[in-house]
């Protein structure tokens, strides 16, 4: 016989240790120039878990994101403190190998619209030098069945990468993301531009992929951060004010201006 | 959106808030009628039901709304499920008032019997328990609801004591019996008003402190007792 649960039922805070974390950021500041975007960001983010970012436009959710991947720096940003992935500073490591571990998928679909889908899939492995067709074509099919695209286009694999709807495009660059077997992938708002049909496929296909990554995804929908995510940050003007297991977050958060902003109360 | 949400709770309530003042002027009037023995004060209880279970649906429905069309989070989550507790135990003890109410005409005559055993205390302290509920509900008072929660304890006693000595009230006069059976009900309808005045002050509990304290003892008992999990 198990055990009921009969005390302590609430959900309990529970923190991410950094021998937990896979990325760890300490006192990470980012700066657009002289204008500091990020403010001493202390923040552990666990291992093969779904981590949601929110806050309100212009919070610094997206300049983090950006940070964990040193994009912020390819469109001028800089930043001070330090981000360790694995436990080795970002700074030690090849901005194109770290771009192969931690992967991206941005807002708008963003598939190459002259490639087709099957070589969408495979454009970095083909970047990186691999050009074996048969290894590449059963890479394509294994990452379009990965993110349950497979059945919807195996007939048109030759078709353009645009040709397809929106939804089926955002699923085409999670693919593309996932055949060079990164370890993290960010996402930026991925389902903001998709109807609730597409965007339920991508939340069931987040909740099957965190079993082999660890994704950060950046989202305004709350009710979307609360489905999907094990653990919430909450940023506000650039500073993180609280981080915690999602649940708490949204049952009980701690900190009074988490609960004015879950509760649309916030300013 | 948020004054919308705003209107959507306020109205919610002040719903609630005009169903309690209902049930509480129901429970008025039986518990006088009880320490009094002046019978007709029960007129309209149980017209005054119907009133109740139309809030109770209103109720039910305006929070099924709000969930639906709002997703709230966190303290306004609580807010809407302690809601629905709360209606439910609203409802509840507007029945009881009813049928407090025909045991009372039923032993009208017996008058110094309840007041032998004491019902006429126990049902003024139930009565108390539930006003101070509603309004530690009102006030969003968490001390007040612990010290109702602290009462139950005495009402339970006083069913204890007005049991025993109905039974030994029978036993010696026989004649006594079919009185004393409706006062045995009647006890039990009390004890479950104050029992339903306990719930709604755990449910105040749980919506302004995130807490869910409902049964805490016994399962302090149980964790204690339950084998070490398998795993």
């Amino acid at each position: 016989m198990s055990r009921i649960p009969v005390t302590n039922i609430i959900y309990e805070s529970s923190k991410v240790t950094e021998e937990e974390a896979l990325i760890s950021t300490k006192s990470l500041s980012a700066y657009f120039g002289e204008k500091q975007a990020l403010f001493e960001v202390n923040l552990n983010i666990p291992e093969k878990q779904v981590t949601a970012i929110i806050g309100p436009s212009g919070c610094g959710k997206s300049t983090f994101l950006r940070c964990l991947n040193r994009m912020h720096e390819v469109i001028g940003g800089t930043y001070t403190g330090s981000i360790l992935f694995d436990r080795t500073d970002l700074r030690d490591i090849n901005p194109v190998e770290l771009r192969r571990r931690i992967g991206m998928v941005f807002q708008k679909p963003n598939p190459f619209p002259t490639m087709s889908i099957m070589n969408n899939v495979v454009a970095g492995l083909k970047l990186n030098g691999m050009r074996d067709k048969k290894l590449l074509k059963e890479i394509a099919e294994e990452n379009l069945k990965k993110v349950g695209l497979w059945d919807e286009v195996k007939d048109n694999l030759n078709r353009s990468g645009a040709s397809i709807s929106g939804g089926q495009q955002q699923r085409l660059c999670i693919a593309r993301t996932i055949a060079l077997n990164p370890e993290v992938i960010l996402m930026d708002e991925p389902t903001s531009a998709l109807d609730p049909i597409a965007t339920a496929k991508i939340e069931d296909l987040i909740y099957e992929l965190k079993k082999e990554y660890t994704i950060i995804i950046v989202t305004h929908n709350m009710q979307q951060a609360a489905r999907i995510s094990d653990y919430t940050a909450f940023f506000y003007m650039g500073r993180l004010i609280e981080f915690d297991n999602t649940k708490k977050i949204f049952t009980n958060p701690s900190k009074k201006q988490t609960e004015e902003y879950i509760s649309g109360r916030f300013g | 959106m948020q004054e919308h949400f705003n209107a959507e709770i306020e109205s919610l309530k002040n719903n609630l808030i005009k169903m309690a003042s209902i049930v509480d002027e129901q429970v008025e009037r039986v518990i006088e009628a009880l320490e009094t023995g002046k019978v007709e004060l029960c007129q309209g209880v149980k017209s005054r039901d119907l009133e109740v279970d139309a809030y109770d649906n209103l109720i039910q429905a305006q929070c099924e709304n709000i969930l639906a069309l709002f997703q709230p989070f966190a303290a306004d989550l609580r807010f809407i499920i302690s809601a629905m507790m709360i209606n439910n135990q609203l409802e509840r003890c507007g029945d009881i008032a009813v049928n407090i109410a025909k045991r009372v005409k039923k032993t009208a005559n017996n008058y110094p019997l309840i007041v032998e055993a004491q019902i006429n205390e126990m049902g003024k302290q139930a009565r108390k328990m539930l006003k101070d509920a509603i309004n530690s509900y009102i006030y969003n008072d968490s001390q007040l609801a612990e010290t109702v929660m602290k009462e139950d304890e005495i009402v339970d006693q006083f069913n204890k004591q007005a049991f025993k000595f109905l039974v030994s009230k029978m036993q010696s006069n026989p004649e006594l019996i079919e009185p004393c059976s409706h006062l045995i009900v009647m006890t039990k309808h009390i004890e479950r008003l104050a029992d339903h005045a306990t719930n709604i002050a755990e449910d105040l509990v749980f919506y302004v402190e995130a807490k869910i304290i409902s049964h805490k003892k016994k399962l302090q008992k149980l964790e204690k007792d339950q084998p070490e999990d398998d795993n």
